[in-house]
């Protein structure tokens, strides 16, 4: 169900209605009514035009005159005399739908022709007088011309081959030029997706760099941006792992000068406390280097066994807290692809957070289990807890729990946890079970790491 | 231990530290040469033989520790002391691997270097016979492998194995107890004189090094590995079985 539902979020965040193609579709689209539009004002403001006007006049004008003729020239029969004149302008005109609707009258207001003339208003109706061959003349009367309503001419364009013709051809050079625009867009965004989990610079491809276009100035951007970041994460590893290698030097002479004072004076308190501090610092040194190395990417993932790792922190747990009880339930399944270093830290530093929480006696309890693709590690104590409130800080560096200062500690060793499981894609998660405590859970994905 | 002061080469590029370890050192009781560069110490290790412990810190500019202890330990047995960055796992285990006999994390507490320098010398004295307290010379034969803890020498068909003081101590101390398991720690503690650590692999190494030195003269599969507790021999009854 779950599955479901996120293949459902992706499918919809790969084809929702804000993509790109939509808005190319929905432009065309207003591009193209926008012509149709302007296509039917300029037809209509044709129509209105005094030159059009003119014509239609001459075109009425032509028609009557030839009805006044045909009607002098031939006797016809009062009763269907419109009709006969009818039949013969269309012969005439050889083709239907030339017929103006007018209706002419002799001079002794007798009607001898009308044509769809009955319907039209006083006020739209022009008036012309022809002369017919015998010298008589007539009045003619007939619709001014006017324009097509501006959404029959749409609804005509509408309904045309034409409307299906723009529909497929927008849809298909909407998909081309958003797919043109998006296909170096998407390469660029895993190219940086790549660079931020994987801290490894590599080179975009030349075609993308020289297409001499904007997509081509922001991958040239992201590169120098990429290249920018990865000189100034290198400095700062190296800064760190020279200052760290620095500050041993010196640290490993104050030791040994501490020792010779006290080879003179034997108990000496303050020479007990230099050696506490340099211990102290040299843990601190130790730390940040560990917490520096996560950071520069990891050539490449090995296979790693979670029970294994475990088996290998519990061991070492042994000796350094021999009074407190490990229990561990492995899970034979438990296998992924990994940096087992990184995991390992993290293993120990969160098993060791436990044992040194808990007073002897009081048990750790260890598990590991598969779920749907992922392994969960489970690492429960019976000591004191830790405040919801403070949950969230812990991962902080140098934060510690009620931000005291420990005599032991320096608050980075969940920093290191959570910074060796981020790099697996993992999470971590601290919660207060039944009966006091603490429980973390390490989720790490099981599916090869993007 | 002997009357004479014992004779320790240190070997570090920093001059400051060598003389200030030097004088902690000598207010020990040894005597104490410094040289502060791989090539140095080289030189005057393949043409001396007067060294009782070498202290060696891996992290030197040119001819790094780990060369100077392959270059000697071809030609010269003498008891190596490594002196590792802290956290720089690999360089230790590459280091016990090339033959090594103990490492040590710096910067450290000199009077914790002052104690493993002490407990090589103990081994080694132990391995001379003179001093060995109460300790029997044992000729023990098992599989093949003919021991003189006297001599201290370990011979497969006729060969005498290539093993550092060490290795001697661990091979010796497996077939003393052969059938038993050892755990880790009293290994450690027997084989090192020293108590085990955490993440100390010391032993695992210094165990898969006897393991490939009787696997050159055909003996495999000896040295049971218990999981999650230590190492046992095997006698010659019980089958031998590979399960790691």
């Amino acid at each position: 169900m779950a599955k479901f539902s996120t293949l459902l979020a992706s499918t919809y965040h790969k084809i929702g209605f804000k993509r790109l193609f939509w808005r190319v579709f929905i432009w065309f689209w207003l591009s193209s009514l926008l012509v149709m539009f302007a296509t039917s004002f300029v037809i209509i403001s044709k129509y209105s035009s005094e030159d059009y006007t003119k014509r239609y006049s001459n075109d009425v004008l032509t028609q009557a005159e030839r009805i006044v003729w045909r009607y002098e020239q031939t006797l016809i029969p009062h009763a269907n005399r419109s009709i006969k004149l009818k039949n013969w302008i269309n012969k005439k005109e050889n083709r239907r739908g030339h017929l103006m609707s007018m209706l002419i009258m002799d001079d002794t207001n007798q009607r001898i022709y009308h044509y769809r003339f009955n319907k039209v208003k006083p006020e739209d109706r022009l008036e012309y007088s022809v002369l017919g061959p015998s010298g008589r003349s007539y009045l003619v009367f007939s619709k001014k011309p006017q324009a097509p309503r501006i959404y029959t001419q749409l609804m005509y364009r509408f309904q045309s081959l034409q409307f299906v013709f723009i529909f497929f051809a927008s849809a298909l050079v909407s998909a081309l030029l958003s797919w043109s625009i998006t296909r170096p867009l998407n390469y660029l965004g895993s190219f940086s997706r790549h660079y931020a989990n994987k801290q490894e610079v590599a080179p975009l491809p030349r075609a993308l760099l020289t297409r001499g276009d904007e997509v081509a100035d922001l991958a040239q951007d992201i590169e120098f941006m990429i290249n920018k970041t990865h000189a100034a994460a290198t400095a700062q590893q190296q800064l760190l792992h020279d200052v760290s290698h620095e500050l041993r030097a010196p640290l490993a002479r104050l030791q040994v000068s501490a020792a010779l004072i006290e080879q003179k004076s034997p108990d000496s308190r303050h020479v007990k406390q230099i050696h506490n501090d340099c211990l102290r610092i040299d843990q601190l040194i130790q730390q940040i280097l560990d917490y520096s190395k996560l950071e520069q990417g990891n050539p490449a993932q090995e296979p790693c066994s979670i029970n294994a790792l475990c088996e290998q922190v519990i061991k070492n747990m042994a000796v350094t807290y021999p009074n407190i009880p490990v229990t561990f339930k492995a899970d034979n399944k438990a296998q992924l692809n990994g940096y087992p270093e990184a995991l390992l830290q993290a293993f120990d530093n969160i098993i060791g957070n436990a044992c040194k929480y808990s007073s002897d006696g009081q048990s750790v309890d260890i598990s590991v289990h598969n779920r749907e693709n992922s392994i969960v590690v489970s690492v429960r104590d019976h000591g004191p807890g830790v405040d919801e409130s403070e949950m969230a800080k812990l991962l902080q560096p140098f934060y510690r729990a009620g931000n005291k200062m420990h005599t032991n500690g320096f608050g980075l060793g969940l920093s290191i946890a959570l910074k060796a499981i981020n790099k697996h894609q993992g999470e971590l998660r601290m919660s207060t079970p039944d009966g006091g405590g603490l429980l973390v859970e390490i989720i790490l994905p099981q599916d090869t790491l993007a | 231990m002997k009357n004479e002061k014992y004779k320790i080469l240190l070997v570090d590029d920093d001059e400051t530290l060598c003389s200030l370890l030097s004088e902690f050192l000598q207010e020990e009781g040894f005597e104490v040469e410094t040289l502060h560069s791989g090539n140095a110490a080289t030189e005057r290790l393949l043409q001396s033989d007067e060294f009782d412990t070498v202290v060696l810190d891996i992290m030197m500019p040119g001819m790094s520790g780990l060369d100077v202890l392959r270059s000697v330990r071809a030609k010269r047995q003498v008891p190596i002391l490594m002196l590792t960055g802290r956290g720089d796992d690999i360089d230790r285990i590459v280091g016990l691997e090339m033959g090594a006999d103990d490492y040590l994390g710096k910067p450290c507490n000199p009077r914790e270097l002052s104690a493993r320098i002490k407990a090589i010398i103990r081994r080694t004295e132990n391995s001379l016979g003179n001093g060995a307290a109460g300790k029997t010379i044992v000729h023990a034969l098992l599989h093949g492998i003919e021991l003189d803890t006297g001599t201290r020498t370990a011979v497969v068909n006729n060969t005498t194995l290539p093993l550092t003081s060490a290795e001697f101590n661990a091979l010796s101390l497996l077939m003393e107890r052969a059938g038993q398991t050892i755990t880790k720690q009293d290994m450690t503690q027997e084989v090192l004189n020293r108590p085990l650590e955490a993440y100390d692999r010391a032993m695992d190494v210094h165990i898969s090094r006897i393991r490939q030195k009787l696997s050159s003269q055909g003996i495999n599969d000896v040295i049971k590995s218990i999981r999650g507790v230590g190492y046992q021999m095997l006698t010659e009854q019980q089958p031998t079985q590979s399960d790691d």
